[in-house]
């Protein structure tokens, strides 16, 4: 078994998947740093090194934002636990976007979670069952006197292996190249997490703060699993359908239907049951209300676990019993 | 065989102990989310926080906080009393910037008075070395609604509020004179906007004078204090000076208040 696992992590490495998303990373990490930097230029040309008054100034600007009657009632509910936070940094004296490389990290966890981090995960899931079959090696591994299911199920324990790797070399690259921007430091800021909404009201009384470092670590978690599922999912995608090109198209449609849903499914409530719905947990840490009313952190677990399951099921159901024709 | 073996173990060793810190953070942040731990609480502000002024001599630095006329409503650059004024505060070649607008729009003295609580706000205030006010319109009219031809207020109602606004305006006034007894305190006065409104005209003129009155005595007890007329500007002039709303002033008409403030200041030619 071990054997086979090597064989997969071999084969991965050499057919160079990985490099691609490594590649990925270090193109697209310091786009997006240098954006961020230039941001932050243009923003202490306005306010000086006074960062207070400029999270005071986005608590006016939010305010205001509140009393009109144009913005949805949705949008609302973002911006007020937004300035229930901003306030707390404030009155804590805690600068809520202290430049550095830790914090670009996190805020770019934040932001990739739901979409950039699966599809990469994706990227190298996608094709590790179709392309032995669009290849036709499918059928030098099978004639192995190897039992089906372990053939496959070392090749789901290097997907595994490799989203854990493709998880921490995001964070690793990320804080190196940031790091090249905005310093190195910043691993023992405090963030506060655990605001939370009640009805319309904001919660605050299991806020409570938690070093930088610390918070990673929960942020990568979280990430690591939704990364697991969406993996799991491109297993058996990649499993039921024969062409490499095809499950990529159907994994990235499925992703990015996710992010279109999030943003206007607040009506349709079912919605709440679709897996690529429920990937953004890093927002249950940073107190994000929910895309839908009624997701909490136990429920998308619940929910991912469940799609994850019956995707293994499906995949080893049928890689097991089906014909291999080509 | 040599290079696969090495590629084999790195790969493997480096992912089961990627996984194994991934799982801790997983199992942590559940745990952290679903029980919170009571984090000990954090150092409540710092010292220099709370009670950090900047030098007051030259200070011309601006703050604006209030209603939407403090915010700059109907000003279609943007710009408000509050950045127009410090325009004309620095092409009189000294030096100012502005510390923050914290106008909001609709803010009545009842809703200003907590604000004034807030650190954030208080900090600003503390920067600044001059304080802009612009607050007690919404108290008396709703603008909206008289606009769009909802029920006009009676003199009654309008006294009561005119009573009821002038106690919390003396509130708010001794509140920023405690946040910062440094800051030239300057309150923009009340306009009557509905001038051209049939049964508003002769209420509403009458309801913001006697505002403007009990302004005028708030402010008196502060020494430094100024109180800016904008009263005459609309009386005859609304369609010229009120903005598409037919309620807030124009970029125009701010310029013209952010003008008489600066004439007010009296601020020194360098």
């Amino acid at each position: 078994m071990l054997l086979l696992i090597k064989n997969e992590t071999i084969k991965m490495i050499r057919k160079k998947r990985f490099y691609v998303v490594l590649l990925v990373l270090l193109v697209l990490v310091p786009l997006f740093a240098y954006a961020q930097l230039r941001e932050s230029e243009s923003k202490r040309e306005k306010f000086g090194t006074d960062w207070r008054r400029e999270v005071q100034q986005a608590i006016t600007d939010n305010q205001n934002s509140l009393g009109s009657d144009r913005v949805p009632e949705e949008w609302k509910k973002y911006r007020k636990i937004y300035i229930q936070q901003l306030k707390y940094y404030l009155e804590h004296d805690v600068n809520p976007a202290q430049p550095g490389g830790v914090s670009f990290t996190r805020e770019f966890l934040n932001n990739a979670a739901s979409l950039f981090i699966p599809l990469l995960i994706m990227g190298i899931g996608s094709d590790i069952v179709s392309s032995e079959r669009t290849m036709g090696t499918v059928k030098m591994l099978l004639t192995r006197p190897i039992r089906r299911w372990k053939v496959l199920l070392s090749k789901l324990i290097t997907l595994l292996m490799f989203v854990s790797l493709t998880v921490v070399c995001t964070v690793i690259i990320c804080y190196l190249i940031s790091g090249l921007f905005f310093g190195y430091g910043g691993f023992n800021m405090p963030v506060f997490t655990g605001f939370q909404l009640n009805g319309s009201e904001v919660d605050m009384s299991t806020v409570h703060g938690v070093p930088q470092w610390k918070y990673l670590l929960m942020q990568t978690g979280l990430i690591w699993f939704v990364g697991i599922v969406v993996a799991i999912l491109a297993f058996m995608v990649s499993v039921l359908v024969r062409s490499t090109a095809a499950s990529i198209v159907i994994m990235m449609a499925a992703l990015i239907a996710g992010s279109i849903l999030s943003n206007m499914a607040s009506a349709w409530t079912s919605a709440k049951y679709l897996f690529m719905v429920n990937l953004g947990l890093t927002n249950y840490l940073a107190g994000t209300p929910a895309p839908i009313e009624g997701m909490t952190l136990g429920f998308s677990l619940a929910v991912l676990s469940i799609w994850g399951a019956c995707s293994l099921v499906v995949s080893f159901l049928v890689f097991t019993k089906q014909d291999i024709l080509n | 065989m040599n290079t696969t073996s090495r590629i084999w173990r790195i790969t493997g060793l480096l992912s089961a102990v990627s996984t194994v810190i991934l799982v801790l953070g997983f199992l942590y942040a559940v745990k952290d989310i679903v029980q919170p731990a009571q984090g000990e609480e954090q150092a409540h502000l710092s010292q220099e926080f709370t009670s950090n002024y900047p030098p007051q001599g030259n200070n011309y630095d601006v703050a604006a906080i209030g209603d939407s006329l403090a915010k700059g409503t109907g000003d279609d650059t943007g710009a408000g009393f509050a950045k127009r004024t410090v325009e004309l505060i620095n092409n009189n070649s000294n030096e100012s910037k502005l510390i923050n607008n914290l106008g909001i729009n609709g803010l009545t003295t009842a809703k200003l008075i907590p604000l004034l609580d807030e650190e954030g706000v208080q900090y600003s205030l503390r920067q600044a070395g001059i304080i802009i006010l612009s607050i007690g319109g919404n108290d008396l009219f709703d603008g909206n609604s008289v606009v769009n031809g909802g029920d006009l207020p009676t003199e009654l109602d309008l006294e009561a509020a005119v009573k009821k606004a002038g106690e919390n305006l003396s509130k708010v006034v001794e509140k920023l004179h405690q946040i910062n007894p440094h800051a030239r305190l300057v309150y923009v006065s009340l306009y009557n906007p509905f001038t051209e409104i049939e049964g508003m005209r002769d209420i509403g003129n009458k309801a913001v004078s006697s505002w403007n009155l009990i302004a005028m005595e708030v402010m008196d007890l502060y020494e430094g204090s100024l109180i800016v007329p904008t009263y005459d500007l609309y009386m005859n002039n609304s369609a010229r000076y009120l903005s598409s709303d037919h309620f807030h002033p124009n970029g125009d008409s701010y310029q013209l208040i952010a003008d008489r403030i600066i004439q007010g200041l009296a601020i020194p030619h360098k």
